[in-house]
């Protein structure tokens, strides 16, 4: 469906938002992708997402506090909308219906869930 | 935070990340950039960590958090406002005269060398760059190893023969013989017309063509120059001897040895090519013009000038492999030679170039030419900043009033870049009105036939709009951006002052650099100027005034013998003699020789005059021991130079009398009756060579005749008559020698002429500045002058505490650019072997003139201001 937008970087930012929970700023994002999925981030392709997922308000996020490695500048925490968590669910939904709707023969064996 | 004691990230990249970035998350992203640099820190290092921030920094140049375009909290309609903008400046420039003047004036003048410059340089770049597979063409040159190393554009005639036999990489192999200055005669039935070529004739093989892009008109390259005795001619020259009918078919003679016959047509050779002959010569006709030359092992004995062999190389060759295979030829002909020749590739690109080879102009001279265009550029801005920020406190109400109104900085900072955007036009619309006129000056100068078409040349149309772009931006940039940051307050309460303005001592600054640079021009100018004196008028160890030379023609040697005598006998001639050349003549026949019966040859070059007993007392020759030849037909004595005692190892002149020479390859056997003293043969570019001289009637080639000059006006006619009957097939030339020495000085003549017009050009902008810069501080001081002649000041204090100002900054710019000039022109002198010592007077002059100039456009100002009645001057308020 149309109105949940979102793409496959989105979805796993927002993923690793749900996981850190309340200690999701850029950087611990950043840390936890590359991780849990040993892939590198750009802070340029991290921080545009959050501000695409921020405006299409499935993120919202507040001014944390300042640090001395920060040079004096606050962190920006990251949580979810009541929104954001719909549309997580509602593609995690998506996902599963088109596996169910695989036939057997293509994936014999089975996968583990 | 203590910002020493912890390294910080690139401060550049973190200013421009700040300058890009939203506003809205900046500090959130500043915050995670530290936050990671500090980790890498730790983790590997400075280095490491500064790579990685720069990345990061250019990483996140991109959407979504690049500050979106300023909201417009002005909507403006920029249509309306440029049009305002270019109304407002047009104003202001008609208001300012003199101010507009002077700012057009110099960058007009700056710019008019700028496309001249340009037009000079893509010219000369563009030499011989539109035949097909440019880079796979060569040209195969040759070093002769001796005492030193000399560098040659030709190589014996039957190299290109037996590479095209033995090898295969190259698929296309031409030899062109060059020779210059022929004659060429149509013999038709009643009688015969006759034409001298300055630019020769080539005999050129038909795969010439098939390397080189000269299309044809009629005749193909496959058939045309096949049989010996045809030839092709170009349009022009076609239509020069024949008129509008149709050359082909028609024949013609060259020096009267052979008559060919034209096969085809070839379209005008184009100007940005080297090849500059007009006809061409099947080769093969070679064997009857000049059989030594074109003899198959004969040829293997020397080089010839003139003597050039082209290849195409097959895709994929390294010339290192051609050059590889090359040194076998100079085993296998030349084994016995001292004169030991080394053949290389050269590339097509850099014939036009390497002066070595004869290239007509190096890269370093195009480069140097166009740091002088931009010198000139730089000067201009200069004196445009200097002017405008002179300026910039009379329009500082208008800024108030704007800001006042509502402009932000950046309009106002445009505003500004858009008035000088419409001077600079100005000035590039009277440049390129000045650079057509100017054109045919310089075409003159340079020997060149450019032409100037702006609007069918899109990359000199590029090149006038990038020369606008930047010189507006370069120009306008700082008072652009020193008016746009008036304070409205202080601009409209009429307080803004020099002070708050600043920029009192970048303006200075400004000026000692202009003076500096057009001392620097001054001092070359000068150095060269002396030099080119010293060679003109130095002795050179001969007599070079009232002698005139005269081709001796096709004559047999007695009926030049002959002549020679009946020349003596005309009235206003002094002496004769028959000779090869002048003592000092770009030709010379370079011989090897055997000294005193020793079986090696020498390991130098010498260098042969023919010449009878005459040569020595028509050109004042000095003889230091022995005596002169005696007069024979045939090589009996030779005389040497000192130079030649030098390199013999000769302690005594007296020793090398009735030793023995041979030369020319066994044909000259002959004692040593007498030693010269040494005479420059050569421009003061170069050393003395050895010489030789001695009796050759074959060589013979001049009538050397010293003149009566009180009655040349008739003599040389009479000659010519008596020469027109002996030689009626003949085009009777003669030329004083001192004009051809002379010439060998042409390039510095140019250079000089250059250098001339540049410092002109450079001084004039730099008093422009000065001028400008000088009214702006007296009106500032007018108060000053009025207070101080009330006390009793007279208009020579006055002067002199402005004088005492500007001839500082003259000063310091003479500090600067003497060390420079002279280091300048050091480098420039070690092209001649004979040199001036750069004189303190040289110094003196430049800075003595330049400190007048400087004065004088101070003076005009400061009296001006001085004479007015002080009541007036302290009245204004």
């Amino acid at each position: 469906m149309k109105q949940y937008q979102l793409g496959e970087f989105e979805e796993i930012v927002m993923l690793t938002i749900a996981i850190l929970n309340n200690e999701a700023y850029s950087v611990s994002i950043k840390d936890e992708i590359e991780a849990r999925l040993s892939r590198t981030v750009s802070m340029g392709a991290l921080h545009t997402a959050l501000k695409r997922l921020e405006d299409k308000s499935y993120l919202k996020s507040y001014a944390g506090e300042a640090t001395t490695e920060r040079a004096g500048r606050p962190k920006q925490y990251f949580e979810l909308t009541a929104l954001g968590k719909k549309a997580l669910r509602h593609a995690k939904e998506t996902r599963d219906e088109l596996w169910q709707a695989i036939p057997k023969t293509v994936f014999p064996i089975t996968l583990a869930h | 935070m203590n910002n020493t004691s912890t390294p910080s990230p690139p401060r550049l990249l973190l200013r421009f990340f700040r300058w890009y970035c939203n506003p809205g998350i900046q500090y959130y992203i500043e915050g995670d950039l530290f936050e990671m640099y500090d980790r890498r820190l730790k983790q590997s290092g400075k280095r490491k960590a500064d790579l990685l921030f720069i990345r990061d920094v250019l990483l996140l140049f991109r959407p979504g958090i690049i500050k979106p375009i300023q909201p417009n909290l002005h909507p403006v309609n920029n249509a309306i406002m440029i049009k305002s903008y270019a109304k407002i400046g047009w104003r202001n420039l008609a208001r300012n005269k003199a101010y507009s003047f002077i700012n057009i004036a110099g960058l007009a003048l700056s710019m008019t060398c700028g496309i001249l410059i340009f037009t000079f340089i893509r010219h000369h770049l563009s030499y011989d760059n539109f035949h097909p597979d440019t880079n796979r063409i060569y040209r195969i040159v040759t070093e002769l190893h001796r005492d030193q190393i000399a560098y040659r554009s030709c190589v014996p005639a039957p190299l290109g023969q037996v590479f095209r036999n033995d090898y295969t990489f190259a698929d296309k192999v031409a030899r062109i013989y060059t020779e210059q200055g022929v004659l060429i005669s149509l013999k038709e039935q009643t009688e015969t017309v006759k034409f001298k070529e300055t630019n020769g004739v080539a005999f050129a093989e038909p795969e010439f063509f098939e390397i080189f892009n000269f299309p044809f008109v009629q005749g193909s390259p496959q058939t045309a120059l096949t049989k010996p005795y045809t030839a092709v001619l170009t349009e022009s020259m076609a239509q020069k001897y024949f008129g509008n009918n149709d050359a082909i078919g028609k024949t013609f003679w060259v020096e009267n040895k052979i008559e060919l016959t034209i096969t085809g047509i070839l379209k005008d050779l184009p100007q940005n090519t080297d090849t500059k002959t007009g006809i061409f010569i099947s080769y093969g006709s070679l064997l009857t013009y000049d059989p030594w030359l074109a003899h198959e092992t004969n040829g293997w004995g020397g080089i010839r000038d003139g003597m050039q062999c082209y290849i195409r190389l097959q895709p994929n060759t390294s010339t290192a492999e051609v050059e590889n295979v090359l040194p076998g030829y100079v085993t296998k002909y030349r084994r016995n030679s001292k004169n030991i020749h080394h053949y290389k590739l050269q590339s097509l690109a850099d014939k036009h170039f390497d002066a070595r080879y004869g290239g007509a102009i190096s890269k370093q001279k195009l480069w140097i030419l166009a740091v002088i265009g931009s010198f000139l550029l730089a000067t201009a801005c200069v004196n445009f900043i200097n002017l405008a920020t002179a300026q910039a406190l009379k329009r500082a109400k208008e800024v108030g009033v704007r800001k006042v109104l509502g402009s932000i900085r950046t309009q106002l900072f445009w505003q500004f870049i858009c008035e000088t955007a419409i001077i600079c036009a100005i000035g590039i619309a009277v440049a390129i009105g000045l650079a057509t006129a100017l054109l045919p000056y310089t075409n003159t100068l340079f020997n060149l036939n450019l032409s100037l078409n702006l609007f069918a040349d899109p990359l000199l149309i590029g090149f006038v709009f990038a020369l606008w772009t930047t010189v507006t931006l370069l120009a306008g940039y700082y008072p652009a951006w020193v008016l746009a940051r008036f304070q409205p307050v202080t601009a409209l309460k009429g307080k803004a002052t020099q002070q708050t303005i600043g920029g009192f001592n970048t303006r200075r600054t400004l000026i000692v650099s202009q003076f500096a640079i057009s001392q620097v021009l001054i001092i070359g100018m000068i150095v060269i100027i002396s030099q080119i004196h010293y060679a003109r008028n130095s002795d050179l160890g001969f007599d070079k005034e009232a002698i005139v030379m005269i081709a001796t023609g096709n004559a047999t040697a007695n009926s030049k013998e002959a002549f020679k005598n009946e020349i003596a006998r005309t009235p206003g001639v002094e002496r004769v003699s028959i000779c090869m050349e002048a003592p000092a003549s770009e030709n010379d026949w370079g011989n090897t020789i055997l000294f005193d019966n020793r079986s090696e040859e020498v390991n130098f070059r010498t260098s042969m005059k023919c010449a009878d007993a005459d040569y020595v007392p028509t050109f004042g020759l000095e003889l230091i021991a022995g005596k002169n030849i005696t007069p024979s037909d045939s090589a009996r004595e030779i005389l040497v130079n000192e130079t030649m005692i030098r390199k013999l190892e000769l302690n005594n002149p007296d020793d090398a009398i009735g030793k023995y020479i041979i030369a020319d390859g066994g044909a000259i056997n002959a004692p040593i009756v007498g030693v010269i003293k040494d005479f420059h043969d050569k421009s003061l570019h170069e050393d003395i060579a050895p010489i030789l001289i001695t009796s050759y009637p074959e060589e013979y080639s001049n009538y050397a005749i010293k003149l009566n000059l009180a009655n040349a006006t008739s003599t040389i006619p009479a000659i010519e008559k008596r020469w027109t009957q002996q030689n009626p097939d003949q085009l009777f030339e003669y030329r004083f020698l001192d004009d051809s020495i002379a010439k060998f000085y042409h390039e510095e003549d140019t250079m000089l002429k250059l250098i001339e017009v540049f410092s002109f050009i450079s001084i004039f902008i730099g008093c422009l500045g000065l001028y400008g810069l000088v009214s702006f501080v007296v009106n500032q001081k007018t108060k000053e002058i009025g207070i101080r002649k009330v006390l009793g000041c007279s208009i020579g204090n006055i002067l002199w505490i402005f004088w005492r100002e500007f001839a500082q900054l003259v000063i310091i710019a003479f500090a600067i650019a003497a060390p420079l000039g002279w280091w300048l022109m050091n480098t420039w002198l070690q092209n001649f072997k004979f040199q001036i010592q750069i004189s303190p007077w040289v110094f003196a002059i430049a800075i003595i003139s330049s400190l007048a100039v400087a004065l004088l456009t101070v003076s005009y100002q400061v009296v001006k201001a001085a004479v007015a009645d002080p009541v007036k001057s302290l009245r204004v308020e």
